[in-house]
């Protein structure tokens, strides 16, 4: 299996446009977001520079495992290359597993790489809060990875590319990704979990400690896109 | 020793009202290398499908080495080529090869497998920039990536050109002299023909004919005899011809006044034609051909489809389609 898992991560580094949209796109956005609000005001309570740095980390991350999952295996049910790994000795899972093995590898770049640009940019936090955001933020991109894997396996490759584009834009949109929620937007949003996985990031605020609730809320969400994942996996399968 | 490789018996497969497979009942014994023949739709994906544990069947039960499909598949005693069966992208064909040989439980080297398949010069090619004959070849070598004792191949030589197809029928050779049992299925009769010892035909589902290629040309008449008859030469009734000995079909056309041209597929040539001569009758241009695999599968199945009352033969009309694209 771990021969599998090797070559996933590997075939996803070569993969030129995974660098170009998960890596090279939010790091350009962040720029031009930061330039957008002027240096000087607050977002969400925040510094700009902090504010996006965190909402493209999470946004280069969602992108970095929805693309990676979904597209992927509902390509690769379609090729047949699904059903060839059935014929090995490798057991059912091993191919779901080597997938969400792959993203969670392939979404560190896409979070430092924002990061280090952030630091650049004047962005200061202490070692261990650097550290431990980029835990949160990376452990937080497994409940994405869940629900590409669902997306992977419900939809054929022609409709899934925009099922991702739609899902990841409208989570990002209302998720304060491109600019905070306030008001209604935010009672929504607390069904949202790109905005719970952009909360992750409140505990660098002084005063703030890691928001429970938001970490509840992503459980749950993962919770639920593996189920579905599960179960629309057993379908495909029963499927041939 | 396990004398059954493969057993598949009472087995029904049914997709909506459509019977894929309908009582099949076979049995596959060691070291045979048996081609699995069928106009397009005979159920023949579906039965490797069910073979190899993909699908489950609707009735009866299919076993491998005798026990169930997956098992054998996690020993390590099972390679397969499926005509659906994809390749993952953005990697090298000796890096997909040895994902094969490494989650094999009897996985050979990296460097035999390629040479076997005929893919060395290939192995640091990316898989996605590779023509369909090439991707053929490198399926090929993950199904014979381990020690395995049953290869399984769905129309292994699809989008291979003449010259490719010579060689990958001489791999599958040398896999049938080390002792493996190869089990193929092909729409290009001239493969079952050359290859296999052994032949099974496959129609709607039915296994309708059994046997080595020589059997299953015997069954179908072995024999066909052409010739005309001149009015000149005298008179004669259709019907003699049609009490002559061994006869299983007969077809007369008159398309030049005077001319009458005779087809007849016989069982016995020799005493069909010496009871042309008993008759009275005087054969111009007398010719009589052995009939080929892909007319005594033409034959069997046209009659199954004449009994069934149902299809013209539009399935046989696809195979010899088939056939013609294999000659192109």
């Amino acid at each position: 299996m771990t021969t599998l898992i090797r070559l996933e991560i590997l075939r996803t580094l070569r993969n030129r446009r995974y660098l170009l949209f998960t890596i090279a796109y939010p790091a350009l956005m962040y720029f031009f977001f930061i330039n957008a609000y002027g240096s000087t005001s607050l977002a969400g309570g925040l510094p700009v520079k902090t504010y996006f740095m965190v909402s493209m980390a999470t946004f280069g991350a969602v992108g970095a495992v929805l693309t990676g999952s979904a597209q992927r295996i509902s390509l690769e049910r379609k090729s047949g290359w699904v059903r060839q790994l059935r014929l090995t000795a490798l057991p059912g899972r091993a191919y779901t597993v080597g997938k969400i093995a792959a993203t969670a590898v392939t979404t560190l770049p896409a979070i430092l790489v924002v990061f280090a640009v952030g630091a650049s940019q004047g962005v200061s936090l202490s070692g261990p809060q650097w550290l431990g955001l980029a835990a949160a933020l990376w452990l937080g991109s497994f409940v994405f990875a869940a629900l590409g894997v669902a997306l992977g396996y419900a939809a054929a490759p022609d409709a899934v590319q925009p099922i991702v584009m739609i899902t990841y834009m409208a989570m990002a949109l209302l998720g304060g990704t491109w600019f905070p929620v306030s008001g209604s937007l935010e009672r929504f949003a607390r069904f949202n979990p790109v905005y719970l996985y952009n909360e992750l990031a409140t505990f660098t605020q002084p005063g703030h400690s890691l928001d429970t609730v938001a970490v509840a809320g992503l459980a749950a969400f993962l919770v639920v896109f593996t189920a579905a994942a599960a179960a629309l996996y057993r379908r495909d399968t029963r499927q041939a | 020793m396990v004398t059954e490789v493969a057993a598949f018996r009472g087995v029904g497969k049914s997709y909506g009202r459509v019977r894929a497979v309908d009582g099949l009942d076979l049995v596959l014994r060691p070291g045979e290398t048996v081609a699995l023949l069928g106009p397009n739709g005979a159920g023949k994906s579906t039965s490797l499908d069910l073979l190899l544990g993909l699908r489950e069947p609707d009735r009866g039960s299919v076993t491998l080495f005798g026990g169930a499909p997956r098992a054998a598949i996690e020993a390590g005693r099972v390679g397969a080529m499926l005509q659906s069966g994809g390749l993952m992208s953005d990697v090298k064909v000796r890096e997909l090869v040895r994902l094969a040989c490494d989650v094999h439980p009897r996985g050979r080297s990296v460097t035999g497998v390629l040479t076997d398949a005929g893919i060395t010069e290939l192995a640091e090619r990316r898989v996605d920039k590779l023509s369909g004959g090439q991707e053929q070849r490198v399926r090929f070598a993950l199904a014979i990536a381990g020690d395995n004792d049953l290869i399984v191949l769905d129309e292994p030589t699809t989008g291979m050109d003449v010259g490719v197809r010579q060689s990958f029928w001489a791999s599958m050779r040398a896999q049938a002299d080390a002792g493996r049992t190869v089990l193929f299925a092909t729409h290009y009769l001239e493969e079952a023909d050359s290859i296999a010892d052994r032949v099974l035909v496959l129609h709607r589902g039915r296994l309708i004919a059994d046997g080595t290629s020589a059997e299953i040309k015997a069954r179908a008449g072995a024999r066909r005899i052409a010739f005309e008859l001149h009015d000149a030469d005298g008179g004669f009734e259709e019907s003699v011809l049609r009490t002559l000995p061994g006869v299983s079909s007969l077809d007369v056309t008159a398309r030049v006044p005077g001319t009458r041209t005779v087809r007849i597929r016989t069982a016995d040539a020799d005493a069909t034609v010496a009871g042309i001569y008993r008759a009275g009758l005087y054969p111009r241009g007398l010719e009589v051909t052995g009939v080929g695999l892909e007319q005594a599968f033409l034959t069997i199945t046209g009659e199954l489809d004449r009994e069934d009352g149902g299809g013209t033969g539009t399935d046989s009309a696809d195979v010899a389609g088939a056939e013609k694209e294999s000659v192109r």
